[in-house]
């Protein structure tokens, strides 16, 4: 006979367990147990039978795997907890009786482990427990900066100390700084809830979500001890992954950071970035922005002058002293064309295929300006996409805080200002007071030389990996959409930013084309028999645009054309004629063949669908046309936005 | 008796015995009588000839002693065999003058210092009202932080994973660390509806964009208006349900009420009866038939048309068991179809979309909490403004980052506690005030 089984001894009711006697197990509180799950990424499972489970009448809520519980027994970060416990029990117990000294002693001596001989405490071991390869941690950094930038931007209360704040701010910037210095920023996205950045690091892509500044609100139903935690976890993260970063690109890490420029908003500029090897690299990385003489130095026009000539004289072997020379000029570091090598970090590891460099390089978009920002524009964001993006000099007004190429609007090196305020009108009533009209100027005054342009047009450049023509984005113009640069279009999509010759279907070109040619015919028949309401035309156009919409009424008409064709031929062969041809020019004839071949060619597929249809079960059919249905009404939607969009260009040239 | 006595004579002086009254010649001083008050002269003067003073007078240290010495009969009560008290306190009690050696590493006691000479204070020992504040919450097991973040020093990654000695040293054998389970690797449980794992950020679409295209816009208008009017009809039901729970139940309560008044009623009914004035029911019974006897063409009547009945149910029966054997075929059929419709739609679902919707969550809750609802992120249209300084940014994203948590898995859902529960007091007054006696 085979063994009596008993209830609860094998199955869910073994693998599962409750929190309370996960907590009773492991003898912590459960503040301590959540924290514990949060560092070591234990997380609550859902046992496909509750009841099968826990073996109390009251319905417990949370379970566990018993094996994760179990190794959370070995976990060297439990002592730290039991640690804390003794020394709460110490405090609470010398508080009771009345003896607040020995208390703190006990609290003091607790905070210096260096005497006490007991460990510090650090989440060390668990990064690499939770993220055996580095390129687990960089999967994982989405969430990762999205909670640190947060954090970096909230007002200090006591849930969130300003310690921690100060900190979030430092490992975010750190981590931008590595982003400039390797250009691996690649898209961005001013969105109404914060602005999103993708940048590709080792071949993965990293998105995260930056809050406006000045915005957060601390809210009421927000678990901050929780949130705490994982900030807790991702500054060690962090911390890891930058020093990985840094000591990869052949930096020094951490980097030197001045304490009193961040005291005055340096932010960025309030790091130096070294090499690792300052003795042999004379190239302090350092954020300089451009603290070379912004005039024309005698010395580098020399330099300049004597390439030039080599130039001229001797074209082969220019290039490399060229670019010595370059360096030497700038006292800066040339940007860094190398792409990483990934190397597997174990012998076996996967090998990832090497991205190729574009033509469009994003170390070069902005390298040759100099920007000013104007006091309104959001100094932060603007700041890191433009030196990402290559930019070294950036200026920008002292009250947006230290750390400038200049903070002198007039300076004659700035080619780029970016403006976010409205142009404003003076006054224009005639006695209007001279004053008003002299504050007015003076807000508007435009420095000669230099490209105005509103912060959209540094995001849209990014984007596009190119520079947009700077008058789309002028002050006081109405700008062009901001795209979400992360939608994948699907194929046939509209798509507003692609001119139309890009995205139109073949059908929809002939259609145009072929309502290009009848117009123009009609034109000519108007021109022939004057004047005959020209009125009318229009409204007749614009029916017949709302026609080449509709295909079924196309093909309509197409098949009257057969019946007319062969009356005709019919008509003919009675009288004895030959066939008389319509009278057509070979290119519309070419044009209308070309129609006919692609509709022969769309309804076989068609057939051949049906076909294939009828193969299919009848709930996989009913999906598939499902699916159909809802393609083929966005479908109209696109081409019915693509031929509006053609009218509009129409009216545009005819205008 | 008085001790010293006069030589001759009576020294008292003239007396008057009986002196009922104080009033007149004879309540005079040298008529009233004396001899009490001379008697306790006389008492006081011969204790302070024999005993040197008045008793009361004295000092208690005049008057008696501390006996020092014991009482040398106690010890010869006591049988000698008894020893006084423990060994072990014996030893304990001798004590030597030099200080023991302290076993016990005691912190903050090392020799070595910093250099730098602690601040003199006049109360080195004085801890001020904030420090205890936090003290006080460090008891209560709010520390400011938990472990030690050290800036990064070396790369963690840079070490291969297994330890590389261990081929190295094969005569001694490591201690085996404890190995992860298999679970941990598992993935936190999406409350996605469609189960897919959710990313921690999820791309922005077009509508999100402070400068959006109108199509786009239009688009997350119409849908989140839609969810905004999805969202009050519900409210508006629970309300209507609520109404009509309440009003069912007012009804019945009133129902009851009359049912019960009628009850009330019925008992006066009752009486009325008495009066005469009740129903003829009774007189309307009729008489029961009496059943015949059958006969014998009925009885075969009967035989017959139950075989037949029998007869018909067993065709019936044997039709119905044909008819299920042929549809096991179809029903087995059926269910195949089924299984392999319901194994393709799970593979388009695959293809449609790795990545679960953020919106679209769940029934079934993790946890006894219910999770926050997500913020309305739109600008509406007539605040929509093309400029970046204009923007009025929509949505926390505080909260959106703790519903990320909540969502993907990563803990459960929780209630705000804003602060710990109190213990419930009762206000009594007391009565006291009720306890006087007039």
């Amino acid at each position: 006979m085979a063994k009596i089984k008993r209830k609860g001894q094998t199955g869910a009711a073994k693998n599962y367990i409750t929190r309370t006697q996960a907590v009773k197990k492991l003898q912590l509180s459960l503040p301590d147990f959540r924290k514990l799950c949060i560092w070591k990424g234990i997380y609550p499972r859902e046992p496909r039978n509750k009841k099968k489970v826990s073996k109390s009448s009251t319905a417990s809520t949370t379970f566990y795997y018993t094996k994760d519980i179990q190794y959370l027994l070995h976990e060297p970060l439990l002592q730290k907890f039991r640690d804390q416990k003794v020394l709460e029990k110490k405090i609470s117990k010398a508080l009771g009786r009345g003896d607040v000294s020995d208390a703190a002693r006990h609290e003091r001596n607790a905070a210096r482990p260096e005497k006490t001989g007991k460990p510090r405490y650090t989440l060390n071991h668990v990064i690499r427990e939770r993220y055996p390869t580095f390129v687990d941690a960089l999967r994982d950094l989405d969430d990762c900066l999205s909670m640190l930038f947060l954090f970096a931007n909230l007002p200090s209360t006591s849930a969130v100390p300003a310690k921690m704040i100060a900190r979030c701010e430092r490992l975010c910037l750190e981590f931008e700084h590595y982003l400039i210095v390797s250009h691996g920023l690649r898209k961005s996205f001013l969105s109404i809830k914060g602005i999103y950045y993708q940048a590709t690091i080792q071949g993965e892509d990293i998105l995260w979500l930056v809050p406006y500044k000045f915005n957060q609100r601390i809210l009421g139903d927000i678990d901050f001890r929780i949130m705490g935690t994982f900030v807790e976890f991702y500054m060690t993260l962090l911390s890891f992954v930058n020093y990985r970063l840094y000591t990869s690109i052949g930096l020094k890490y951490p980097p030197k950071f001045d304490q009193l420029k961040d005291d005055m908003g340096g932010e960025l500029g309030a790091f130096a970035i070294e090499g690792v090897n300052i003795a042999t690299d004379d190239a302090t990385k350092a954020v300089t922005n451009g603290d070379v003489a912004h005039g024309v130095d005698p010395k580098v026009q020399a330099e300049v002058d004597k390439v030039v000539r080599q130039l001229k004289s001797d074209p082969s072997n220019v290039d490399q002293e060229m670019e010595d020379v370059t360096a030497d000029v700038d006292g800066e570091e040339k940007p860094n064309d190398a792409i990483d090598k990934f190397e597997p970090v174990a012998p076996g590891g996967d090998i990832l295929p090497q991205p190729s460099s574009s033509s469009n390089d994003p170390a070069e978009l902005f390298s040759q300006f100099t920007f000013f920002l104007s006091r309104e524009t959001p100094r932060q964001p603007l700041e890191f996409i433009l030196r990402a993006f290559g930019c070294k000099r950036i200026g920008w007004d002292s009250v947006l805080g230290e750390g400038s190429f200049t903070t002198d609007e007039s300076d004659p090196s700035i080619t780029h200002q970016i403006v976010d305020r409205p142009v404003i009108q003076a006054a224009t009533k005639e006695d209007g007071d001279g004053e008003d009209n002299q504050t007015s100027q003076k807000l508007n005054q435009r420095y000669p030389g230099r490209v105005y342009v509103q912060p959209q047009w540094v995001w849209d450049c990014v984007n596009d990996d190119e520079l947009k023509s700077p008058e789309l984005y002028a002050p006081g113009a109405s700008l062009p959409p901001h795209l979400s640069p992360f939608v994948r279009s699907t194929n046939g999509q509209y798509d507003p930013t692609l001119p139309l010759e890009a995205q139109e279907t073949e059908a929809e070109a002939l259609d145009a084309d072929l309502a290009d040619d009848k117009e123009a015919e009609d034109e000519e028949e108007d021109e022939n028999d004057m004047d005959i309401g020209s009125a009318n035309d229009d409204s007749e156009e614009e029916d017949e645009d709302d026609v080449d919409v509709e295909e079924d009424e196309e093909e309509g008409s197409e098949d009257e054309d057969a019946t007319l064709q062969r009356q005709r031929e019919l008509e003919a062969e009675i009288a004895g004629k030959a066939v008389p041809s319509k009278k057509v020019d070979a290119k519309t004839k070419s044009k209308l063949d070309a129609k006919k071949a692609l509709e022969k060619k769309a309804k076989e597929e068609a057939e051949d669908l049906e076909r294939a249809k009828g193969m299919l079960s009848k709930k996989k059919r009913k999906l598939f046309e499902q699916m159909q249905y809802t393609n083929n009404k966005k479908s109209a939607e696109d081409v019915k936005l693509r031929s509006k969009r053609r009218k509009l260009e129409k009216e545009k040239s005819k205008a | 008796m008085p001790v010293l006595k006069p030589p001759t004579g009576n020294p008292d002086g003239p007396q008057q015995y009986k002196q009922p009254s104080r009033k007149g010649k004879k309540a005079w001083r040298k008529n009233v009588d004396v001899s009490e008050i001379e008697q306790g002269l006389d008492q006081m003067n011969d204790e302070i000839i024999l005993t040197g003073g008045v008793i009361a007078e004295k000092q208690s240290e005049d008057l008696f002693m501390v006996d020092v010495a014991g009482d040398a009969s106690i010890a010869q009560k006591f049988p000698k065999h008894i020893k006084k008290g423990l060994k072990a306190e014996e030893i304990i009690s001798k004590r030597s003058a030099v200080p023991a050696v302290p076993m016990r590493k005691r912190a903050g006691e090392s020799k070595t210092t910093d250099g730098v000479l602690p601040v003199k204070r006049l109360r080195a020992t004085y801890v001020n009202q904030k420090e205890l504040r936090r003290l006080k919450k460090v008891a209560d097991g709010q520390h400011e932080e938990s472990i030690a973040i050290i800036e990064a020093d070396h790369d963690v990654w840079a070490t291969p994973l297994e330890n590389p000695d261990a081929e190295k040293y094969t005569f001694l054998k490591l201690a085996e660390k404890a190995k992860a389970p298999k679970t941990m690797k598992e993935q936190p449980l999406s409350l996605a509806a469609n189960g897919k794992s959710i990313p921690a950020v999820i791309t922005p679409k077009g509508g999100a964009s402070y400068n959006p295209v109108f199509t786009d816009y239009q688009e997350r208008l119409a849908e989140e208006s839609a969810k905004a009017v999805e969202a009050e009809r519900k409210r508006l039901e629970a309300l209507e349900a609520e109404r009509i729970k309440l009003e069912a139940s007012a009804r019945s309560a009133a129902e009851a009420d009359a049912a019960e008044a009628r009850a009330n009623m019925s008992e006066w009914e009752e009486d009325s009866e008495w009066d005469g004035l009740g129903s003829g029911g009774e007189e309307l019974s009729t008489k029961a038939k009496r059943p015949q006897r059958k006969t014998q063409v009925q009885r075969n009547k009967i035989k017959r048309r139950k075989e037949e009945e029998r007869k018909a149910k067993a065709a019936a029966l044997l039709k119905k068991k044909n008819a299920q054997a042929e549809r096991i075929k179809q029903i087995s059929e059926e269910v195949a179809e089924k299984h392999r419709a319901r194994e393709l739609e799970k593979i388009e679902l695959d293809d449609e979309d790795e990545e679960g919707d953020e919106d679209k969550l769940r029934r079934r809750q993790l946890g006894k909490f219910k999770l926050p609802d997500k913020d309305l992120e739109l600008v509406l249209p007539d605040e929509l403004q093309d400029s970046l300084r204009l923007l009025k940014p929509e949505g926390s994203l505080l909260k959106d980052r703790y519903r990320s948590m909540l969502v993907r898995g990563k803990v459960e859902a929780r209630r705000n506690l804003p602060f710990h529960r109190q213990a419930k007091k009762q206000i009594t007054e007391k009565w006291t005030f009720k306890d006087f006696v007039i």
